[in-house]
């Protein structure tokens, strides 16, 4: 125990050791003498502290007259600034709460057709695999399962579970959701599947093999399904992989909403 | 008293593991790739105080986890308790004296867990099978498994020491013996 106590140590002075020749060679100039800098940057601090107190003794008679009037013109400055942090702090909390207030105006006058209730992000799945939501409204609030989320931007997911006061949110980058959808210029009918393979993305699937599907394609919800209203808008199309099978092929769809960055969102009460 | 005392600082591991998993690996993390620290905390608790009570914290923080956050009651805590259990199975056929076993010991068990876990979404929710992408996520997430537990090693150590003196005891040697 001891012995791998001491080699522990040992292990990390020597660590500290390299780090400071790397970062000394590597900072040093080429040219000089290594030594000589290394004595140099070690004395020069204290030669220069040395001079700077004696200078103050030495030449300058008002320098202890002087440390009163500092001290108490520094005790009035600290107060002022204690006041404007204060001051900042207030300002900063009506700033948040206007830009909250305005995201959640912008939301019902966006989607003012459906009857919605806002809500917030309290928490995320903890896993590399699921892209679940949780928010802080909940039964008492009327919210059912299978009711839309949506954001600022488009679509989020859907309620898969409701308690008291929270509810669990399946969003559409889930590689468990699977949402009908439409593209925009050819009204042709798709299924955006979460995937694993990008974190804010969708999988295009079944693609129509006449239908013309293009980059920047916009993709809403189809309304079939029974869980997603039509018209929501989803994302854009990044990417469309053709393959041997013209039926294999398959879009990457850009989600509008920023998932990393939710934290409103807006369940539809009415569909 | 003092198992008293080692439970309340286990529960309120759990909580600082839970913030860190939900807050701070959300932006720390590899390639977007958390780490998953409920392994190592599940393992720690099956390999130094006992296969029952790792089982027994897998389930618990498992149901918690999936009253919490899960789509399917259960995955997380049958995930979970495997590894507790799988952590019982490891205290009695490798050595916990070395860096390296415990390296491995978590290599193994973030891979069975996510695996596990995969398998049990994709029959009971429905998840898309990804295997490549699964993999690479996978991988990622066992690095980082292991390099948190390189550093936590000393502390793991330490406590895990204590804590099987206070629930095996005069047992260990018999082991051996």
């Amino acid at each position: 125990m001891y012995k791998n106590k001491k080699g522990g140590i040992i292990g990390i002075v020597i660590t500290i050791i390299l780090l400071i020749l790397i970062v000394i060679f590597s900072n040093g100039e080429k040219n000089s003498n290594f030594f000589e800098n290394a004595a140099s940057n070690l004395v020069m601090p204290i030669q220069n502290g040395l001079t700077y107190l004696k200078n103050k003794l030495g030449g300058n008679n008002t320098f202890f007259t002087d440390i009163n009037n500092l001290k108490s013109e520094n005790e009035k400055l600290k107060q002022k600034n204690s006041e404007l942090e204060q001051s900042l702090r207030e300002l900063e909390n009506i700033k948040n709460q206007n830009e909250t207030l305005t995201e959640y105006l912008n939301l019902s006058e966006k989607y003012g057709e459906y009857k919605t209730i806002p809500g917030y992000v309290i928490n995320k799945e903890i896993s590399n695999y699921s892209k679940t939501i949780v928010i802080n409204i909940g039964k008492k609030d009327g919210i059912k399962e299978n009711m839309t989320v949506i954001a600022d931007k488009g679509l989020v997911g859907h309620v898969i579970s409701v308690t008291e006061t929270t509810a669990k949110v399946q969003t559409i980058i889930d590689t468990a959701s699977s949402v009908s959808c439409s593209m925009s210029t050819t009204k042709d009918s798709i299924v955006c599947k979460g995937t694993l393979d990008e974190k804010s993305a969708l999988k295009a699937m079944y693609i129509p093999t006449e239908s013309n599907i293009i980059q920047g394609d916009s993709i809403e919800t189809s309304g079939l399904g029974g869980i997603y209203p039509k018209g929501i808008h989803i994302g854009t199309v990044k990417k469309v992989t053709n393959t041997q099978n013209i039926t294999d092929r398959y879009a990457i769809v850009e989600a509008a909403v920023d998932f990393d960055k939710l934290d409103t969102v807006l369940v539809i009460k009415n569909q | 008293m003092k198992k008293l005392i080692i439970n309340i600082v286990l529960i309120i591991t759990t909580l600082i593991i839970y913030y860190l998993q939900s807050n701070f690996f959300s932006w720390f993390n590899i390639s977007g790739v958390m780490p998953n620290l409920y392994i190592i905390l599940i393992l720690f608790v099956g390999l130094f105080a006992s296969q029952t009570m790792g089982t027994a914290y897998g389930i618990g923080i498992g149901i918690t986890l999936d009253l919490l956050l899960g789509k399917q009651a259960g995955i997380y805590a049958v995930s979970l308790g495997l590894i507790g259990f799988l952590a019982g199975v490891f205290d009695k056929n490798f050595s916990k004296d070395s860096r390296m076993t415990i390296m491995v010991m978590s290599l193994g068990a973030t891979s069975i867990y996510e695996i596990l876990n995969w398998i049990l979404k994709y029959i009971f929710i429905g998840s898309q099978v990804e295997i490549v992408n699964f993999a690479i996520i996978l991988a990622i997430e066992m690095v980082f498994n292991v390099i948190l537990t390189i550093i936590l090693y000393p502390l793991i150590q330490k406590a895990g020491y204590y804590i099987e003196n206070e629930y095996k005891g005069n047992k260990i040697l018999t082991r051996y013996f």
